[in-house]
C-alpha cells in the first residue's frame, strides 16, 4: 500500500509535466529593437514646458491603478530618494524645477517643472545658473510653490540625517564631496547653503565656483522638490510626504501598502508631463516578481489595472512572449542599464590580457544564460545605446560567441590566474560560472569568489579589493555622457571606498579630456562623449562591455498609458490610467 | 509546582540571555562592515564614521550590548536619524527598513502567528485522525493507506508542493485568491484565503509524524494494564478508548506538537518564501542578508522566546494530561 | 533548527516519557534481538523494495566518476547551442535524449542527468555524514546526562534548550562565508569540499538534540532496571556499563533517530539552498538544481520534474526503510 501511494504522488508529478510539455520546442527568435538610439534636447523655448500636458489617447478619468512589487519603496522623502521606483513614484506626489518629456521611445526633451524653463546659463560659462518659478503651482495645502520652498528642499538634502539621495547639487554648491561638513545644515535651519540664493520669491539662483554644464539635467532629480520649512519632519517625512504634484499619499503602510489619492490642489495648465487619471495609485508590496507576474496574467479583479513592477521573470518569458494574446499587455524595451565585467586595473596592468578578455567573451550564450533578449542585448561600447548621441563600435570583434583563439595569440602562451568575484545570488553566481567557462577557454585560469550578495556593491567599491574581475553595471541619473564617462573612468575621484570608478582606471590624458568635454555646452559634448568612448576602449579596455538591460513588462487588461522611461528603464507613471 | 515554575523560568531567562549575546557576537564576526548598506549608493566615509557614532558601534562590545538590553528595559535616547527616543521594549532602529524595530516586530509577528496557529491545528487534527484511524484499524489495508499517505506526506518539500499547488489553484484554475496577508481584524475572508494554500501544504508535509507518533502510542498504551483491566471489567470500547487509551496517548503528542509550534512560530522562512508572505522567518533572513543587526537581534530574539515559551508550556501540559508525571 | 516545522525536534517523541520497553536480551525464542530485527525485516515487502532502492542510490552516488565515464559527459559540461534564443533546451521535455537521458537545463544548458547523479553524491554525502555526526554527539551526551544524572544533566539538559532556541537560519548564513574568509583569505580557491564540510558541521551542531533527548530518556528508564542495578551491585565499572550494559539496549532507538535525521539533512540541504544559503553553484547539489528548476514550472516542467521526482524517491526510501526498521525493532507497533 505504501508503494501505491507513492505511484499515486509519482502520477501527480506527471500531470503536472503533462501540462505544457508536449510539445517539441523547436526554437525561433524573438525580436527586440535593440539599435534604438536616445535623442534628447533642452528645450529652450517655454511653450516647450507649458502645460497642460496633452491628453493620453483613450485614457479617462477614475479607477484605482495597483503596482506589485517585491520589495517595498523605504520611503518617500523627495531629498533621499534614489531608487528606481522611488524615482519614478515621486513625481506623482512632488515636482521639480525640471523634468523629462518622454515618449517612451528614447525621445527625451527636458522641459521646466517647477520653473518656467529648464534654466538659464547667465554668463554662457555654466557657472551661473538662474530658474524661473512658474506661477500657479500649489502644496496640498493650497499654499502656493515659491524659490523659498525649492531652496528649503534643496538646503535639507543637506542634512547628514537625510542621506541616500543624489548628491550633485549639494557637492556642486559647496565644491566638495563632504558636502555635510562644508555646510552644516542643522545649525543653519534658517539659512540656504552656499551659491543658492533666491533673489524674489520666483527666482532661484545658483553660483557655482567650476562650470556645471549639466545643471539642467542634475535639477530633474527629485533633490530640488519645494518643501514649507513648517512641514519638515525630518525622517518621518518618508511615511508622510507633502505633496505637490497631482496625488498625495493618503495611507502610508511600511512595508505592505502606500495609498494615493488626487491632490485637489494640483492644476493641470502648470505642468507640462503629468496628468491625474485613476482615483488612486495603490502601491502593494511583497509578491515576488514570480507571484506578481502570474497574478498580472491571470488578470482577475483589482489585477486587471494591475502593473508588475519587477522585470517579468526569465524563467516566464518563453511563455509571456509566446502568448499572442498578451501582446497588447507587455512592454518591451531596452533600458540604459550597462553591464559591464569590470576589470581591476589596479589589478589587471597589462592591456593585452585586458583586450585578450574582450575577446574571449561569448556574449550570446551570456544572453542565453540571462534569458534571452527579453532581458538582456548585447553591447560592445562603454556607454549603453540609449545615451545621447551615442554610437555602436566594437573594438574588439570576436563574432556573436567570442573568439578564443585570437585571446589566446594575445596572451601569447601566458596563462593568467585571475580570481571572479560574484554576487552569491542564484543568478549572478550562473553568469560567473558561465564567464568562467569562456574564460577558460580561451586560455585563462578562473577562480570563482563569492561575495554576499548585498555586500557586493560596498566591496568593489573599495579601492584595493582583492578581486581582479567582477560584474558591475551603471544607470545614470541621465542619458548624458557626462552623467556616464567621468564618473566611472576618472581615475582622480579614486579614494579608499565608496568608489563609482570600480574599475580603478586612471590615465592622465583622458582626465584631461574629461574636463575638456565638461566645459562644452550639453548640445556639443553629446558627439564627444561618443567619440571618447570609442578611444577609451581602443587605447585601455579598461572593462569588457557585456550587455544592456531589457525592461519587459506585463499589466493587466485595464492597466493602460505605461511606458518604460528613456531615462531610468523602469515604468513611468505620469500617463498611468484605468481603462474602462 | 511553584519550585518548579521558578526554576525553568531561571533556565529560560539564562537560555534567552546566551541567545542574545550569542548573535551579537556573531554578528560583530560578520565579514562585512555593519555600517555599510546604510546608505546605499553615495557613502563617503565621513558619512559612515557618524553613522557608527550614532549606533556607538566603536564602543566596547559590552558597552553595546548593555544598551541595547538597558534599551529593551527601560527604553533609551537614539539619535534623530534613528527617530528620536525610543520607549520599551526599545529594539532599536533599522536603517534598512527606516522603522523602529519594534514596528517591524509589531507588523510581522501576526503574519507568522496567522500561518502557524491554524496550520497546526490542521495538522494536528489531521495526523491524529490518521493515526486514530490506522490504530483502530491496524493491520488492515485502511492502516496502510493512512500511513502510507503520512509517508508521502512527509516526503514532499514545501516548496514543491506550494509552488504545484499555486501552479494550478492559483493561477490555472483561479480557485483560490494569489497568497497574501490580510489582518484578521480587517477581512476575516479574505485572511483565510490568502494563507489556505500555507496551511493546507503545512499540514500535509507536518502531519506525518503525528499519524505515526499517534498510532504507536495508542497502540502501546492499547496493550497496558490498566486499559485492559477497563476492558475486562466490561467497560464498552468506546469509554476505553475515549476516556483511557487516549489520553494516555496524548501527552507524547502534545509534546512533540508544542516544540514545533514553539520553532515554527520562530520562522517559517520556506513557507514564508514559497507563497510570498513576509513573516518573521522572511524578515530574519532578509536582516542577515542586509547586515541590519537591530533587526536580526529582534527576530532572533522573538523566535528564541517562543521557542523556551513553548518548551515551558509542554512541560506544564505534559504534567496536567498525565498524571503519573511529578514535577519536581 | 527552525528551518521547517517538519524538521523540528521529532525524534523527541518516539519512546518519550521514559517507556522503554524491557530489555530486549530478555526475551525472544533463542534469537539474539538482532537477527530478531532481521528476520521482521527481511519478510517485510516494503523494507525489501526502499532497502534496495536506497543501496541503488548509494551505488549510484559511490560510482558518480565511474557513470560520467561511460556517459561520455561531465557535469560542468555545457550545451548551450541546443538552448533556444530564450535560453530554454530545444526538443521534446526539456530536450531528453539518447544523448542527454534527463535533458538539459535551462540558461547554462549543462546535462541534466549527470548533474543528479552527482548531486546525489552531494546529498548523501552530506546527510549521512551529519546524521553520523548528530548521532555521536546525542548519544554521548544522552548517555552522560542519562546514567551520570544530577548537575550534568541540568547542564546538558539546558544546552539541549539553548541549541533549540539558537537561531539556526542566522548561523547558516553568517558561518559559512566567515568560515572561507578565515581559512582561504579572499582569492585563493575554495575546494568544493570545504562548503560540504561545514555545512555537515552547522548540521551536526543543531541537528544532535532530538537524539540526545532520546538517548537520555531511554537511559533513564534502563538505569532503573534490575539487569543494570545487578551489574552496578556486581562492582562493574562505569565504563562496563556503558559500553556493555547500556548501549546494546540503545541499538534500536539510536537506529531509529538516524534513519529519522537522514532524510531531515537530505531536505535541509535543498531548504538551506531555496532561502540562498548553503552551497555553491560549482558544487553540483540536489538543493541547488530543485531551488533553480522551480522557477520553471511553466516553462520546462520536466527541468522541475526530474530533480524533484529523485529527492523524492530518495526521501521517501529512506523514510519506508526507516518506518520499516522501526517496526522491525519493536514489533509492538508493527502493522
Amino acid at each position: 500500500m505504501r508503494q501505491r501511494a507513492a505511484v499515486a504522488v509519482g502520477g501527480a508529478f506527471v500531470l503536472v509535466s503533462a501540462l505544457s510539455a508536449c510539445s517539441a520546442n523547436t526554437g525561433g527568435e524573438p525580436q527586440v529593437d535593440t539599435g534604438r538610439q536616445a535623442t534628447g534636447v533642452i528645450a529652450t523655448d517655454p511653450r516647450d514646458s507649458a502645460g497642460p500636458a496633452p491628453e493620453v489617447a483613450g485614457a479617462r478619468r477614475g479607477g484605482t491603478f495597483t503596482i506589485l512589487r517585491e520589495t517595498p519603496i523605504s520611503h518617500l522623502d523627495p531629498q533621499r530618494t534614489y531608487s528606481f521606483a522611488g524615482l519614478m513614484t515621486v513625481p506623482l506626489i512632488a515636482r521639480t524645477l525640471t523634468t523629462w518629456k518622454d515618449d517612451g521611445e528614447g525621445n527625451l526633451r527636458l522641459v521646466g517643472d517647477l520653473a518656467e524653463t529648464p534654466g538659464r546659463d547667465v554668463d554662457d560659462d555654466c557657472k551661473v545658473w538662474e530658474f524661473r518659478v512658474r506661477d500657479g503651482v500649489r502644496f496640498e495645502d493650497g499654499r502656493p510653490v515659491t524659490a523659498r520652498e525649492i531652496g528649503y528642499g534643496i538646503a535639507r538634502s543637506f542634512d547628514p540625517d537625510l542621506a541616500g539621495g543624489p548628491t550633485y547639487l549639494q557637492e556642486w554648491l559647496v565644491d566638495t564631496p563632504q558636502y555635510d561638513t562644508a555646510w552644516d545644515f542643522q545649525a543653519n535651519r534658517t539659512s540656504l547653503p552656499p551659491g543658492l540664493t533666491t533673489p524674489d520669491d520666483r527666482t532661484l539662483r545658483f553660483e557655482f565656483a567650476r562650470p556645471r554644464c549639466d545643471l539642467p539635467f542634475a535639477v530633474s532629480l527629485p533633490t530640488t522638490a519645494p518643501l514649507p520649512s513648517d512641514r519638515d519632519t525630518g525622517v518621518d517625512l518618508g511615511n508622510a510626504p507633502f505633496s505637490s504634484g497631482p496625488y498625495k499619499v493618503t495611507r502610508y503602510r511600511a512595508g505592505v501598502e502606500i495609498v494615493m489619492e488626487r491632490n485637489e490642489h494640483w492644476d493641470a495648465t502648470t505642468d507640462p508631463v503629468r496628468h491625474q487619471y485613476p482615483d488612486r495609485f495603490v502601491w502593494s508590496f511583497g509578491p515576488t516578481p514570480d507571484a506578481a507576474a502570474n497574478r498580472v496574467i491571470a488578470d482577475n479583479g483589482a489585477d486587471q489595472s494591475a502593473l508588475s513592477w519587477d522585470y517579468v521573470p526569465a524563467s516566464l518569458i518563453a511563455r509571456v512572449a509566446g502568448d499572442a494574446g498578451l501582446r497588447a499587455r507587455t512592454i518591451l524595451s531596452p533600458t540604459p542599464s550597462a553591464n559591464h565585467l569590470v576589470i581591476n586595473n589596479a589589478r589587471v596592468t597589462d592591456l593585452r590580457v585586458r583586450q585578450a578578455l574582450n575577446h574571449a567573451i561569448d556574449r550570446e550564450g551570456l544572453v542565453k544564460v540571462l534569458g534571452g533578449r527579453h532581458v538582456a542585448v548585447p553591447m560592445t561600447t562603454l556607454m549603453p545605446p540609449a545615451t545621447i548621441g551615442h554610437r555602436t563600435y566594437d573594438a574588439y570583434p570576436a563574432g556573436p560567441d567570442g573568439d578564443p583563439d585570437k585571446a589566446r595569440e594575445l596572451l601569447g602562451g601566458q596563462r593568467p590566474e585571475l580570481v571572479l568575484g560574484a554576487a552569491d545570488s542564484s543568478l549572478e553566481q550562473q553568469v560567473a560560472t558561465q564567464l568562467k567557462g569562456n574564460l577558460e577557454r580561451a586560455g585563462f585560469t578562473i577562480t570563482i569568489r563569492n561575495i554576499p550578495d548585498d555586500a557586493k556593491l560596498d566591496e568593489i567599491k573599495k579601492s584595493g579589493n582583492p578581486w581582479d574581475l567582477y560584474l558591475g553595471s551603471w544607470a545614470a541619473d541621465w542619458p548624458s555622457g557626462a552623467s556616464i564617462l567621468p564618473v566611472l573612468y576618472d581615475g582622480r575621484t579614486i579614494r579608499a571606498q565608496g568608489n563609482s570608478n570600480h574599475a580603478y582606471f586612471n590615465d592622465p590624458a583622458i582626465n584631461a579630456e574629461f574636463d575638456r568635454i565638461l566645459t562644452l555646452p550639453p548640445t556639443e559634448q553629446s558627439r564627444q562623449w561618443a567619440e571618447l568612448d570609442e578611444r577609451i576602449m581602443e587605447e585601455h579596455a579598461p572593462v569588457v562591455p557585456l550587455y544592456v538591460d531589457v525592461a519587459y513588462l506585463v499589466h493587466g487588461a485595464k492597466a493602460g498609458g505605461i511606458f518604460v522611461s528613456s531615462v531610468f528603464g523602469s515604468p513611468a507613471l505620469v500617463d498611468a490610467h484605468v481603462k474602462p | 509546582m511553584l519550585r518548579f515554575l521558578v526554576k525553568r523560568t531561571l533556565s529560560a531567562v539564562l537560555t534567552l540571555f546566551a541567545v542574545s549575546v550569542l548573535t551579537f557576537l556573531m554578528f560583530f564576526a560578520l565579514p562585512r562592515d555593519p555600517v555599510s548598506g546604510m546608505c546605499p549608493r553615495n557613502c563617503n566615509p565621513e558619512r559612515l564614521e557618524r553613522v557608527r557614532q550614532e549606533l556607538g558601534l566603536s564602543d566596547p562590545l559590552v558597552v553595546q550590548y548593555g544598551g541595547y538590553m538597558r534599551g529593551v528595559v527601560a527604553g533609551r535616547e537614539l539619535g534623530a536619524a534613528q527617530g528620536g527616543h525610543c520607549d520599551a521594549p526599545c529594539l532599536g532602529w533599522s536603517y534598512v527598513n527606516n522603522e523602529a524595530v519594534t514596528d517591524t516586530l509589531v507588523r510581522v509577528l501576526p503574519v507568522t502567528l496567522s500561518i502557524v496557529v491554524p496550520a497546526a491545528v490542521l495538522w494536528l487534527l489531521l495526523g491524529m485522525g490518521l493515526g486514530l484511524v490506522s490504530a483502530l484499524r491496524r493491520g488492515t489495508w485502511v492502516d496502510r493507506v493512512a500511513i502510507g499517505f503520512s509517508l508521502t506526506g512527509a516526503s514532499l518539500q514545501l516548496y514543491f508542493v506550494g509552488a504545484v499547488l499555486l501552479l494550478i489553484f492559483v493561477y490555472t484554475l483561479g480557485w483560490l485568491p494569489v497568497p497574501g496577508y490580510t489582518s484578521l481584524l480587517d477581512d476575516p475572508v479574505r485572511w483565510a484565503g490568502g494563507l489556505v494554500l500555507a496551511w493546507l501544504s503545512l499540514a500535509l508535509l507536518c502531519s506525518a509524524n503525528y499519524a505515526r507518533l499517534f498510532r504507536a502510542q495508542l497502540l502501546e498504551t492499547l496493550g497496558e494494564d490498566f486499559v485492559r483491566t477497563a476492558r475486562a471489567k466490561g467497560l464498552p470500547r468506546s469509554a476505553v478508548y475515549g476516556r483511557h487509551a487516549l489520553r494516555a496517548a496524548i501527552s507524547p503528542v502534545i509534546t512533540v506538537a508544542g516544540l514545533d509550534v514553539g520553532a515554527a512560530l520562530g520562522g517559517t522562512v520556506i513557507t514564508e518564501t514559497t507563497f510570498g508572505i513576509h513573516g518573521l522567518g522572511r524578515t530574519a533572513v532578509d536582516a542577515v542578508r542586509a547586515g541590519d543587526l537591530p533587526t536580526i537581534m529582534a527576530t532572533v530574539l522573538a523566535a528564541a522566546v517562543f521557542v523556551v515559551l513553548a518548551n515551558m508550556l509542554v512541560d506544564l501540559l505534559y504534567a496536567a494530561v498525565d498524571p503519573r508525571v511529578r514535577l519536581g | 533548527m527552525s528551518l521547517s516545522p517538519a524538521a523540528g525536534p521529532v525524534p523527541a517523541a518516539i519512546g518519550s516519557g521514559g517507556t522503554a520497553g524491557p530489555p530486549r536480551d530478555r526475551r525472544g525464542a533463542g534469537h539474539s534481538p538482532g537477527r530478531l530485527a532481521w528476520l521482521r525485516l527481511r519478510a517485510d515487502r516494503t523494507a525489501l523494495a526502499s532497502g534496495a532502492a536506497l543501496v541503488l542510490f548509494l551505488l549510484v552516488a559511490l560510482a558518480a566518476p565511474l557513470i560520467e565515464l561511460t556517459y561520455g559527459i561531465g557535469p560542468r559540461d555545457q550545451f548551450q547551442d541546443r538552448l533556444d534564443g530564450f535560453g530554454l533546451p530545444l526538443g521534446r521535455a526539456g530536450g531528453v535524449s539518447g544523448e542527454h537521458f534527463f535533458g538539459l537545463e535551462p540558461r547554462l544548458g549543462r546535462d541534466i542527468f549527470i548533474r543528479l547523479v552527482y548531486g546525489l553524491r552531494t546529498s548523501l554525502f552530506v546527510a549521512l555524514a551529519a546524521a553520523v555526526l548528530t548521532s555521536v554527539i546525542g548519544v554521548v551526551l544522552g548517555t552522560l546526562a542519562g546514567y551520570l544524572g544530577g548537575w550534568l544533566d541540568a547542564v546538558v539538559t539546558w544546552i539541549t534548550d539553548l541549541t533549540l532556541a539558537l537561531p539556526f537560519l542566522v548561523v547558516a548564513l553568517v558561518l559559512p562565508p566567515m568560515l572561507t574568509l578565515r581559512f582561504y583569505g579572499q582569492r585563493d580557491t575554495v575546494p568544493a569540499a570545504f562548503g560540504v564540510g561545514v555545512l555537515i558541521v552547522i548540521f551536526a551542531v543543531f541537528g544532535w538534540t532530538g537524539t540526545a533527548r532520546l538517548i537520555r530518556g531511554q537511559v533513564i528508564a534502563l538505569r532503573e532496571r534490575e539487569f543494570v542495578a545487578a551489574a552496578r551491585a556486581s562492582g562493574a565499572g562505569p565504563w562496563h556499563m556503558l559500553f556493555r550494559e547500556l548501549l546494546p539496549n540503545l541499538r534500536a532507538p539510536i537506529l531509529v533517530s538516524f534513519s529519522l535525521t537522514v532524510p531531515q539533512f537530505v531536505t535541509g540541504e535543498a531548504a538551506l539552498s531555496f532561502i540562498g544559503v548553503g552551497l555553491t553553484e560549482e558544487t553540483p547539489s540536489f538543493g541547488r538544481m530543485i531551488y533553480q528548476s522551480l522557477e520553471y514550472l511553466q516553462t520546462d516542467p520536466a527541468f522541475v520534474l526530474f530533480p524533484g521526482v529523485v529527492i523524492f524517491a530518495l526521501v521517501l526510501a529512506v523514510n519506508l526503510f526507516g518506518d520499516a526498521l522501526r517496526d522491525a525493532l519493536d514489533p509492538k507497533s508493527a502493522g
